[in-house]
């Protein structure tokens, strides 16, 4: 066991690159949200309490992208955590080229989110894409651009499910390998169904680490934009607005730094508030 | 017959697998023939593919370039540095939240798991005028210490979750023994837990190195990691063609791709499962 000094000491380099380089500029962030602050103007600085909150509340691009978000992060999450977890059941029992298959789940996250929003742009293209390969292979009409209106955010979602799902499996697969065996030759015994498998044996097992990868997922969802700025931009119109792409846009793009900066602390508040509903929902899952 | 037969019947299992591995594969492999320019043309029934095999998009890139070896060692600084700094101050901070006792532990080690969701761009205006001031912007210096702050989080949730599972008696006997707390670090905890270490410092490691918004707001122009220099290649401003941006995007992919592959048996053990009741 660790003597007081030794336990304070060893957190001693934590604190030390957090508190200047995270913890500080995100409370000045947050301080500034309820200033005029401006990093790109010399103005003097006046405290406008709740205005920039306001402002961008009042604005339809930021009601858009709160819509598009709340779709978005649940059907993105549900389906990822569904897909990843059979994937996971799928490759349970060891078979030869097991390894591979492992090896192959993590390359769709190993694209970058940059170029994995460029390719695809491109391989949505009607012509030189993917998707009208398969139909114009087998002599059927040319599916409907995805990207157009009315499907794009379904697209979008496609994307961000091909990137995620893989790495959702190979997550789940460690937790799946520590059930203890006598739980699969029971279930086996019980003749018990997928659904009342991972009901009854793998989501019990796995709780804790199923909550921290949905926690993850939607942190990931809410906070990255810059996929999706190559994408589609936001549009059509603004079918793809995300608070994640409204802020990207505007402090990178526009400089419009103070909405953009709002709405940025907005998506941390969102998250602190879905990580406070982690933290009740495992309880005593780390300490007995 | 009926040998051969189970032999060679497909499961569903395996069908089920091999729709996953194509659906994994098949829009890179697009990729890695559009960067070769090689071009499906879906407008005819059945679709060609048009053969200009070239590898000029390669060199639009600038693989050949002399400072293109420069972009490539600066991110692997940038993400070595990231990766072993995080992973060394995760390690202790780790450690010493797995071997003390005290009331809302769950919550102070759950919390980190909350910071290491919080999006940069909630704090990357502010963390940029810091950089200006402290003279850290456009060095390799200030970027290390950005992303170091913005991973290491990740690394103390799931460096708390190894040392919660191995046992302690192997450490106490050490100590008993009178090997110092260092010593006992190095010869018994470090050895016990060292596939999860490394599986946590890939993981750190191709974060870092796909991180573009640090490096594309801190550093540049002098300061260029793979991601910001390849920016150039996906935006539209510029004239984006398919076939150049493919290029790069397989360049900025086979670094990282090796690496996975090199150390995947590792990366096998890697968990985010933190739980008391992990076997």
């Amino acid at each position: 066991m660790l003597t007081r000094r030794q336990q304070l000491l060893f957190l001693t380099p934590l604190a030390a690159i957090l508190i200047p380089f995270l913890l500080w500029p995100a409370l000045l962030g947050l301080f500034a949200s309820f200033t005029n602050y401006d990093p790109y103007q010399r103005t003097s600085l006046q405290f406008v309490g709740l205005n920039n909150f306001a402002t961008i509340l009042r604005d339809s691009d930021f009601q858009a992208a709160i819509r598009n978000i709340i779709v978005f992060a649940i059907i993105t999450t549900a389906l990822e955590l569904v897909l990843g977890i059979s994937i996971a059941y799928a490759l349970r029992r060891p078979f030869r080229g097991r390894s591979l298959v492992r090896f192959v789940l993590l390359l769709p996250w190993l694209v970058s989110p940059v170029a994995n929003g460029v390719m695809w742009h491109f391989l949505f293209d009607p012509e030189r894409g993917i998707v009208n390969f398969w139909p114009a292979l087998v002599g059927l009409p040319h599916l409907p651009p995805p990207l157009s209106r009315g499907l794009a955010i379904f697209a979008v979602m496609a994307v961000d499910i091909w990137r995620k799902v893989p790495l959702v499996s190979f997550l789940v697969l460690p937790g799946l390998l520590a059930i203890p065996a006598g739980q699969w030759d029971h279930a086996t015994i019980e003749g018990l169904s997928f659904y009342s498998r991972i009901r009854h044996i793998v989501v019990p097992h796995i709780r804790l680490l199923l909550l921290t990868i949905t926690l993850l997922l939607i942190g990931d969802t809410l906070g990255t934009a810059e996929g999706l700025w190559e994408l589609t931009s936001g549009g059509p119109g603004s079918e793809t607005i995300t608070p994640g792409l409204y802020s990207y846009a505007r402090v990178l793009h526009t400089y419009d730094s103070q909405s953009g900066a709002t709405s940025a602390w907005l998506i941390g508040l969102a998250i602190v508030l879905l990580g406070v509903c982690y933290m009740i929902l495992s309880r005593g899952e780390i300490d007995a | 017959m009926s040998r051969l037969g189970s032999h060679f019947r497909i499961s569903r299992r395996g069908m089920f697998l091999a729709i996953v591995v194509l659906a994994c594969v098949l829009p890179l492999l697009w990729t890695l023939l559009a960067s070769v320019q090689i071009l499906p043309d879906a407008i005819h029934t059945p679709p060609q593919w048009e053969f200009e095999l070239s590898l000029d998009q390669y060199l639009e890139v600038g693989i050949v370039q002399p400072d293109f070896m420069l972009k490539v060692f600066t991110s692997l600084l940038v993400a070595t540095g990231t990766t072993l700094l995080a992973t060394t101050i995760g390690f202790f901070a780790a450690y010493s939240l797995a071997r003390s006792r005290f009331r809302g532990r769950a919550s102070v080690v759950q919390s980190f798991l909350v910071l290491a969701c919080l999006p940069v761009i909630s704090y990357l205006i502010p963390l940029s005028k810091l950089m200006d001031t402290l003279r850290l912007t456009d060095t390799i210096t200030g970027i290390v210490l950005a992303e170091t702050a913005l991973y290491s989080p990740l690394a103390v949730y799931v460096l708390f979750g190894y040392f919660h599972s191995i046992s302690i008696e192997m450490e106490e006997s050490a100590r008993l023994e009178g090997a110092s707390l260092l010593r006992t670090l190095r010869s018994v905890v470090l050895p016990a837990c060292l596939t999860g270490v490394v599986a946590t410092a890939i993981i750190l490691f191709v974060l870092s190195w796909n991180q573009l918004l640090i490096p594309l707001r801190i550093a540049t122009p002098h300061v260029n990691t793979i991601p910001t220099a390849m920016i150039d290649f996906f935006t539209f401003e510029r004239e984006l063609d398919w076939p150049t941006a493919a290029a790069a995007l397989i360049v900025s992919l086979l670094p990282i791709a090796l690496v996975v592959a090199l150390a995947h048996r590792a990366l096998e053990q890697f968990s985010l499962d933190i739980s008391h009741h992990k076997t």
